[in-house]
């Protein structure tokens, strides 16, 4: 995995950020206290003078990790972040894929409405999944939260030219350029907090983290930051490797990202 | 480390995702787990193994065996970095070509040396926008030649062409570099091939690495600093430093304003520093108040002679017929216009005819009468103030270079 130069990634982001915060009247943030979300968030301290100038969404199904809950209530209260749980509900008897689409999706949709969201920032990451490679820095999805992944609006040099249709909403995504690595190393240097599930415990650490039900942990003794990093440099496997929605079947990325999956 | 972006240029099916797939593969660029997604997709699909599978993610792309989107793949090669940019060749995709061209610091173009494949209209379109979109180097790799029996006429042909219509419209022969390769065997990609003895250079690899090169912020020249808008609940500006340095205390122009104004304060990344240098976004207070629109106003020194117009000539590319309610989108700005035709650009020769009327997928030098004022400078000068993207009410049109 290539180590970029984080200083020129770092401005690509605060640059489509403050250009998100221009171009739409309500911008609003997901964070789900991972480590690319809550390296979003101390990426708009930096651009916004100190502060993260927009609400940030947890979309909470109720059974995320202990650890998610105990961290987001840390952060919001020291970071002063302007926080807004939509809660969800889990169907029993919905798995993976379809539990994912009907759960986030909806709750998502219902709080856009109520806050008349029309742009939102989402931290994924171009090495995530050969899906997300494709995406632009800036977006557009129809009312029904649809991505028209065979008709993209261009997006040549600085010009973000998405347009907002009647209902819909554009997706931000100042994290596009980083790769894994790089949102490790940019931690280190910024102190940035993050949930301890990521490091080693018994022999087993989370790499990427979704809620308790789809997420699988790996075999690692990284222990602290230093030690992902190096770990990351030799790696053989996916970062989504222990996220069972990936891997269902052929191309349920892309169903799950048309559907308006962020 | 610092990496280059390497845009990949060339008609569709002359093999652009296929060689990127194949220099991943045979620099251990790609995982394990990601080249098995790929072997499981080719053999679900019926197919001998397909490396642009790596790349081409979409279900309408594996299937129907072409790129719709553009995407990027990194390399490392002998302590070097490279993100290759994959775009689509189909004519009708060409604004997803473009997006991903316009990031790039070089390029490296595809031509297939299959006797019924080789140099098309859309090979030379994609030279043509890379050159009008400021590429200076070109590494062309010659493909297929597995096809053509590894023939050294049919490279040498090849060569002969498109050195000729590659100096013809701009580009210097030293920043060229031919390689004859076979993306989908992987030959002459980091190792010479024994069946391509005629040929002197090195493996496709070393060539880019030779020719490649990044662009760098001049934080020396004279300031610009364009501005992105107010940031909103502060008394602050938010912009970027494009060339030079700005401090603190120091007097400013805005053109066309005449009045000089003073730099309070700057602050970056949250910090209040001293100074600001190219490539830095930066927010700033000025000591007087401002009765305008930040968004799109240019900063530049005191004594500089950088004017506003509301007149410029340019290049301009349309992706269709301009038709009604025309615009240019310029530094955050959207700017209605008319655009006088003043001569057409033939684009697969390079010579220009008369002519009052850009064709689809053609250019022409343009004069532009704006509705209002812009401070630009010829993209030759500095890239970002005279580049523009163009609109009319059915949306994305083209993009335009400023001459003068």
């Amino acid at each position: 995995m290539i180590q970029q130069d984080t200083k020129e990634l770092e401005e690509r982001a605060i640059f489509v950020m403050r250009e998100a915060k221009t171009k739409f009247k309500n911008v609003a943030a997901m964070w789900s206290m991972g480590k690319d979300s809550t390296t979003m968030l101390a990426l708009a301290r930096k651009a916004f003078l100190g502060k993260v100038p927009f609400p940030v969404i947890h979309i909470d199904n109720g059974i995320d990790f202990p650890e998610t809950y105990a961290f987001r209530e840390e952060l919001a209260k020291k970071w002063k972040l302007d926080l807004i749980v939509a809660k969800s509900e889990i169907k029993p008897e919905l798995s993976g894929f379809a539990c994912c689409g009907a759960n986030k999706t909806v709750a998502l949709k219902r709080v856009m409405e109520e806050h008349g969201i029309d742009a939102l920032i989402v931290s994924i990451r171009r090495d995530e999944h050969g899906i997300r490679a494709k995406e632009r820095y800036m977006s557009p999805r129809d009312k029904e939260f649809k991505w028209d992944y065979k008709n993209q609006p261009a997006e040549i040099w600085d010009d973000y030219s998405s347009k907002l249709d009647a209902k819909g909403h554009i997706r931000v995504h100042p994290l596009l350029d980083f790769n894994e690595i790089d949102i490790w190393q940019y931690v280190k240097k910024n102190k940035v907090p993050v949930n301890p599930l990521y490091f080693s415990r018994n022999g087993l650490r989370f790499r990427s983290l979704g809620c308790t039900h789809c997420t699988v942990a790996l075999k690692s003794d990284a222990k602290n930051v230093d030690d992902i990093i190096k770990e990351l440099e030799s790696t053989e496997t996916e970062e989504r490797s222990g996220r069972s929605q990936d891997k269902e079947k052929m191309y349920t990325m892309e169903k799950l990202r048309a559907l308006g999956y962020f | 480390m610092m990496i280059s972006r390497v845009t990949l240029l060339g008609h569709k099916d002359h093999g652009k995702s296929t060689l990127i797939g194949s220099l991943l593969i045979s620099t251990g660029s790609v995982t394990q787990e990601r080249l098995n997604d790929a072997k499981k997709i080719s053999q679900q699909l019926g197919r001998q193994f397909e490396p642009a599978y790596i790349l081409d993610s979409f279900s309408e792309e594996r299937e129907g065996e072409m790129t719709i989107d553009i995407t990027r793949a990194q390399i490392k090669y002998k302590e070097h970095a490279f993100e290759f940019i994959d775009v689509p060749g189909h004519e009708e995709l060409i604004k997803n070509m473009m997006s991903g061209a316009s990031y790039a610091d070089f390029a490296l173009l595809l031509v297939s040396a299959k006797p019924d494949e080789g140099i098309r209209d859309q090979t030379k379109r994609h030279l043509f926008l890379a050159k009008m979109m400021g590429i200076r180097r070109i590494v062309i790799a010659v493909n297929k030649m597995d096809t053509v029996d590894y023939s050294e006429a049919r490279f040498k042909e090849i060569r002969k062409e498109l050195v000729a219509f590659l100096t013809k419209i701009g580009f210097q022969k030293k920043n060229l570099a031919l390689v004859p390769i076979s993306a989908y065997n992987a030959q002459n990609l980091i190792k010479l091939e024994e069946k391509m003895p005629w040929y002197r250079g090195e493996p496709l690899l070393d060539e880019i690495v030779s020719l490649s090169t990044k662009r760098r912020a001049d934080k020396k020249g004279a300031l610009r600093v364009i501005l992105q808008g107010a940031l909103e609940g502060t008394d602050m500006l938010s912009g970027k430093v494009i060339r030079g340095t700005l401090s603190a205390g120091e007097g400013i122009l805005l053109p066309p304003r005449e009045s000089r104004y003073t730099i309070k304060e700057v602050v970056v990344k949250g910090r209040h520093r001293k100074r600001a240098t190219a490539g830095e976004n930066l927010a700033l207070t000025l000591a007087e108040p401002i009765d305008f629109e930040p968004r799109g106003q240019v900063i530049c020194g005191l004594g500089d002679d950088l004017k506003a117009t509301n007149r410029v000539n340019a290049i301009l590319f349309a992706t269709k017929k301009l038709g009604e309610g025309t615009k240019i989108k310029f530094n955050g700005s959207e700017i209605s216009c008319s655009v006088k035709v003043d001569n057409i650009i033939d684009i697969t020769s390079g010579d220009t005819r008369q002519g009052s009327e850009i064709e689809p997928l053609g250019a022409g030098n343009v004069t532009l009468d704006l509705s209002k004022v812009i401070v630009a400078e010829p993209f030759d000068k500095l890239q970002e103030m005279g580049r523009f993207v163009i609109y009319d009410n059915g949306g994305f049109a083209g993009i335009g270079i400023i001459t003068s």
